[in-house]
């Protein structure tokens, strides 16, 4: 299967640029998947995918007529591999960064004193479009404000790890990373097995363990539930599969109800105390007396709970101050402000075009630049300068111009890519990794995380929403 | 468990089993309405199956001209028709959608496939084609759905919802088929009565009990009475009182709340009134209770276990009931 | 074995304080028996805490809160490999008690041979010592003699002692916590003049009932120096040598040199101190078949 692979010159997560076999944490994979023959590693394929597509892990396309068309998310069978060692530097790398993050949220939050020592500008932090100011002076419990965090790491040309963005709102895809892992159980068993591989499937009960760990009432077992937008999201199979894992209650806005300071969810035997959410509703929908009037999502009066101390969100309001692409760019700074310590992971060099020097930099070189609108996420309002056309780049300049605190722009990094089944054979494509944090009493970072693949060749976009697929990370 | 989903359970019952009802009655109506030598016409074979499937509110002229042009279209796939089979199917999907997790995979995606047939050109061209073949298929999927809930999940507080559902509409669209036999001054004629027990499926199993002795007595009592039919208004009479038992942990014979008191208190009454006395009361004004007391259990299930405490309800009532599902309410007599 | 520790440190005033200065001791050490992959040290109200080396070679940061503040949280997160503790056939024996005149010379042991705040080397403690130590004239074995000692005729218990109770009282009653013990054998061992020091670290308990005292704080015990083999760690808490389950994080004459968070302030009212301590094992990866 591997003998006609090139890597083109690319940094290649299992081969060297300079040919020969594979790096020797991908041996056996080498040896198992290369011996395939072709046909039969496709009717493997076909064999997960109809498994995927009857357990129902998917996600849902809608159409005309709200008609659910349930997808599956494009998987590929060749595992990504990283070695303990590297593993080790990328768990501390992430726990260095997500405990700088939340000093970061409680400082912003209380006396701000990075930004009276000057290290963070205050524009910077007061104008990002998920600020909280209701989050001002309010103690959140046990000092956390983000409790799952999903950073996106890329891998330059000579394979160092950099942090792309941080995802510190409501990050998705563990339940990917799970089910993925149970197909390549069943593909590959033995070369699951004998590879050691760390296992993944305790991310449910870490998941709860971090969110019961929050729970203002110390008495008996707390009542957590998961939140959710409703059946329509695109993210639902993954809410309610959590839930499942976890076995809590997945709630919608309406089975909640909050009344003097307290939350309470509607069930068939009355009202019961809730404890903790953990909600996949972002900021502006959670409560239509705090935030936006026409949210039918979110629960009124749960945000006076919350601030009461009678309630847990996770995350907490206003963690998006600190994935604004803005403020990514500080981060390396954070680390040395509140932890006296250089970052172990680093970022992809950041312009920020609300900086005069940068800006004109960025809009000299954008045919060379990835230009990143601030508070957009999921590979949205984005331009890629090498493949964009001169239309498209006028466009942006003119955003740019008239709004610059909205834009970051980056060098395009070459993304490491790795073999991916296409088509007919075996060819490279790019891929990132998002490995989940989970910060409550432990920090905790599964062994893995979801890779992404960008299936379209040559591009470097691996968002679920534009074209791109997921592969299992193997852990050694 | 949480009231929304003991909700859509109870609810994704109800439509599912009148899906099946639905099915049921036209076909059984088709078939009559292709008699020619029937002595009645073709718009009063039609009265009593779209009676007991329409909703109250006055049909619009262009769904009163549907309607007329091909009732059995209408009652199943007319997009005109907010109550239609596929309505009732789409209804059910939503709900099931809502607690995916407490289905198991194999009723979700029969629900699903039957789902995505009917809202196809497929089940058009399938009408067109083949009537009886759309109307079995429907009334197969509604059995395997139900043959699956009883084999492939829990038989929780859950699953006691919908099986509460799907008796509470079994027990109405029984009632409702046999009141219209009490349509005509006349009395019903064998075809007619012969319809009835076709639409509940009650054929069989009638004559396995009275031959060939067709009377209205011996139908209504059939209908009404028998223990051991599963479509008999006693028989769901008695899985509604099981299943609220069940549901509080309430032991048989005693109750704990309102809905229980009431399904306690219907149950008893089919169960110990004869048939002389149901004639003599009047068929009509029995049946008449019957809905009765299926409206009062439906709406205290609903105040029971979906609405909340009193306290907390008024002060919700002054902001308007913005939380609960909208559900297509059980119609009302419209005579 | 691999360690993870989460350790919390928690103070909320009834009025605000100001200008806190605070020396703070909660990461590790590298030595031959463990070597630190992660630490990090965090504080709420954010502060930059500038690390230094103290007096003992301990790893310290040194906190400032100028401003007016009523609660302050310092967290130490730390992931460690601790080396295999000794074989019973490898304890160091075989050390004359005669040979430790010397060692008071040395600069890295003579002041652990004196008295410091907490433990007062005089003739009655040497008397208790020398009690202790029966027929042997080992150093090793007298150590070992000595922890036994105090873990098998001193009474466990919570809440007897303070955090400020001297070692000649605990010898005296025979009663207190980890703390105690330790100064009691430091005291006791010095008495002999073999060299002894006070640690302060965590310990994992890895019994299956979780029998052990001490793995919900931070834990404390004692070294002392064997020539030959050096510096060796004894628990009289728990009657061990030390072992792989034992992280050291500060080494010092007494409870004084190496208490994990001391400092001032001004104002603050009544403060009440919430400490939490929990060290985890991380789970073993699977071997490669």
């Amino acid at each position: 299967m591997f003998q006609d692979y090139q890597t083109d010159g690319f940094f290649d997560e299992m081969f060297p640029k300079e040919g020969g076999p594979a790096f020797p944490h991908y041996r056996q994979v080498e040896e198992v998947i290369g011996g395939f023959t072709r046909e039969k590693f496709l009717e493997k394929r076909a064999q997960t995918e109809s498994a995927f597509l009857e357990q129902g892990v998917t996600f849902t396309v809608y159409g005309e007529n709200n008609q659910g068309t349930e997808r599956i998310f494009p998987f590929d069978l060749i595992p990504r591999v990283i070695p303990a060692d590297e593993w080790q530097v990328i768990e501390d790398g992430l726990t260095q960064r997500i405990i700088a993050l939340n000093l970061f949220l409680n400082d912003i939050y209380h006396d701000a004193k990075i930004i009276k020592d000057g290290v963070i500008p205050e524009d910077v932090v007061k104008t990002a479009a998920h600020y909280s100011p209701l989050m001002e002076g309010f103690e959140v419990p046990r000092d956390i404000y983000m409790h799952i965090c999903g950073s996106d790491l890329i891998r330059d040309d000579q394979g160092k790890y950099l942090v792309l963005e941080d995802n510190g709102r409501c990050p998705s895809g563990a339940s990917y990373v799970l089910e993925n892992r149970e197909a390549m159980k069943r593909a590959f068993p033995k070369l699951y097995q004998s590879l050691g591989v760390r296992p993944v499937a305790n991310y449910p009960s870490l998941l709860r363990k971090t969110l019961e760990h929050l729970s203002p009432r110390q008495t008996g077992v707390p009542v957590a539930v998961l939140l959710t937008p409703g059946i329509y999201n695109s993210a639902y199979f993954e809410h309610s599969f959590l839930a499942r894992a976890m076995g809590i209650e997945i709630v919608e806005g309406r089975d909640l109800i909050a009344s003097d300071g307290y939350v309470y969810m509607r069930t068939t035997s009355g009202l019961v105390q809730v404890d903790v959410i953990y909600r996949r509703i972002d900021d502006d929908f959670i409560d239509p007396l705090a935030f936006r009037k026409d949210s039918l999502l979110g629960v009124p009066g749960i945000m006076d709970a919350y601030l009461k101390g009678n309630v847990v969100l996770a995350n907490a309001v206003g963690t998006g101050v600190a994935d604004d692409k803005v403020t990514y760019a500080y981060v390396p700074d954070m680390i040395k402000y509140y932890l006296d310590q250089d970052p172990i992971l680093e970022n992809v060099p950041t312009y920020l075009a609300w900086r005069e020097k940068d800006r004109q930099h960025i809009l000299g070189n954008l045919k060379e630049l990835v230009v990143k609108s601030a508070n957009e996420s999921g590979g949205y309002g984005m331009l890629m300068g090498p493949t964009s056309s001169k239309k498209e780049r006028e466009e942006f300049a003119a955003k740019i111009k008239a709004n610059p605190r909205d834009f970051v722009a980056q060098p395009v990094v070459s993304l490491s890519r790795h073999p991916t089944v296409c088509g007919e054979g075996i060819e490279g494509r790019h891929v990132d990794l998002r490995p989940y944090v989970l910060y409550g009493e432990d920090i905790e970072i599964i062994p893995g995380g979801l890779t992404r693949v960008a299936l379209n060749k040559g591009s470097l976009v691996v968002n679920s929403s534009q074209g791109g697929g997921s592969k299992d990370t193997w852990v050694l | 468990m949480l009231s929304r989903v003991a909700d859509s359970l109870y609810w994704l019952g109800r439509y599912v089993e009148r899906a099946e009802n639905l099915a049921r009655m036209v076909e059984v109506s088709r078939q009559e309405a292709l008699e020619s030598f029937n002595r009645r016409k073709q718009s009063d074979v039609w009265r009593a199956v779209i009676y007991a499937t329409l909703v109250g509110d006055e049909l619009k002229e262009e769904q009163e001209k549907a309607l007329e042009a091909d009732p059995a279209y209408y009652i199943a796939l007319s997009p005109l028709n907010p109550t239609s089979i596929a309505a009732c199917i789409a209804s059910a999907r939503e709900n099931a959608r809502a607690v995916r997790d407490q289905l198991s995979e194999e009723m979700w995606l029969e629900l699903n496939a039957i789902h995505l047939f009917l809202s196809s050109e497929k089940a058009h061209d399938r009408y067109r084609n083949n009537p009886e073949s759309l109307f079995r298929q429907i009334i197969r999927f509604s059995i395997i759905f139900q043959g699956l809930s009883q084999s492939t999940i829990r038989h929780d507080e859950g699953w006691q919802f919908s099986r509460l559902g799907r008796y509470v509409e079994r027990a109405d669209k029984t009632s409702r088929m046999l009141d219209t036999l009490t349509f005509s001054e006349d009395a019903p004629s064998s075809a007619e009565l012969l319809a009835v027990l076709r639409s509940c499926s009650a054929f069989t199993a009638y004559r396995a009990q009275y031959r060939n002795d067709v009377s209205l007595r011996n139908v209504a009592a059939f209908l009404f009475f028998s223990p051991d039919f599963p479509r008999s208004i006693r028989f769901s009479f008695s899985r509604i009182d099981t299943a609220l038992l069940k549901i509080s942990g309430t032991r048989p014979g005693d109750f704990s709340n309102e809905a229980e008191r009431l399904a306690g208190r219907a149950l008893a009454r089919v169960n110990f009134t004869p048939i002389d006395q149901l004639l003599e009361n009047g068929l009509h004004e029995e049946i008449d209770a019957v809905q009765e007391q299926l409206n009062e259990i439906g709406q205290s299930i609903f105040e029971q276990y979906v609405l909340l405490p009193s306290e907390i309800r008024r002060a919700i009532r002054t902001e308007g009931l913005q939380s609960g599902r909208l559900q297509q309410q059980q119609q009302q007599k419209t005579k | 074995m691999e360690l993870k520790v989460y350790h919390r440190t928690e103070y909320r005033y009834s009025a605000p304080a100001k200008d806190s200065v605070n020396e703070v001791k909660l990461t590790p050490r590298d030595s031959k028996s463990q070597k630190c992959s992660s630490s990090i040290v965090s504080v709420i109200p954010a502060a930059r805490p500038k690390p230094y080396l103290d007096l003992y070679g301990n790893r310290s940061h040194h906190i400032e809160l100028p401003e007016s503040h009523d609660r302050f949280v310092v967290e130490a997160r730390i992931r460690i490999h601790t080396a295999p503790g000794l074989r019973v056939e490898d304890y160091p024996y075989g050390v004359e008690m005669s040979g430790l005149k010397v060692l008071s010379g040395r600069e890295d042991c003579h002041p652990f041979l004196q008295s410091s705040p907490y433990i007062d080397v005089n003739p009655g403690i040497w008397r208790e010592a020398v009690d202790m130590m029966s027929e042997s004239s080992d150093v090793f074995q007298t150590c070992y003699a000595i922890m036994e000692h105090i873990f098998k005729e001193y009474d466990y218990k919570p809440g007897a002692t303070a955090v400020t109770t001297h070692a000649n009282e605990v010898i005296k009653r025979k009663v207190g916590v980890c703390q105690d013990f330790a100064h009691a054998m430091v005291a006791l061992c010095r008495s002999l003049n073999i060299p002894a020091r006070y640690v302060s670290g965590y310990f994992f308990d890895s019994t299956r009932d979780h029998r052990l005292r001490g793995s919900e704080a931070t834990h404390a015990w004692v070294e002392v120096f064997v020539e030959g083999y050096g510096w060796i760690g004894l628990d009289p808490t728990n009657n061990k040598v030390v072992d792989d389950t034992y992280i050291v994080l500060a080494v010092g004459r007494d409870y004084t040199d190496v208490s994990p968070v001391s400092g001032s302030y001004f104002g603050g009212g009544t403060s009440t101190l919430i400490v939490h301590v929990a060290v985890r094992r991380v789970d073993v990866p699977l071997a490669v078949l």
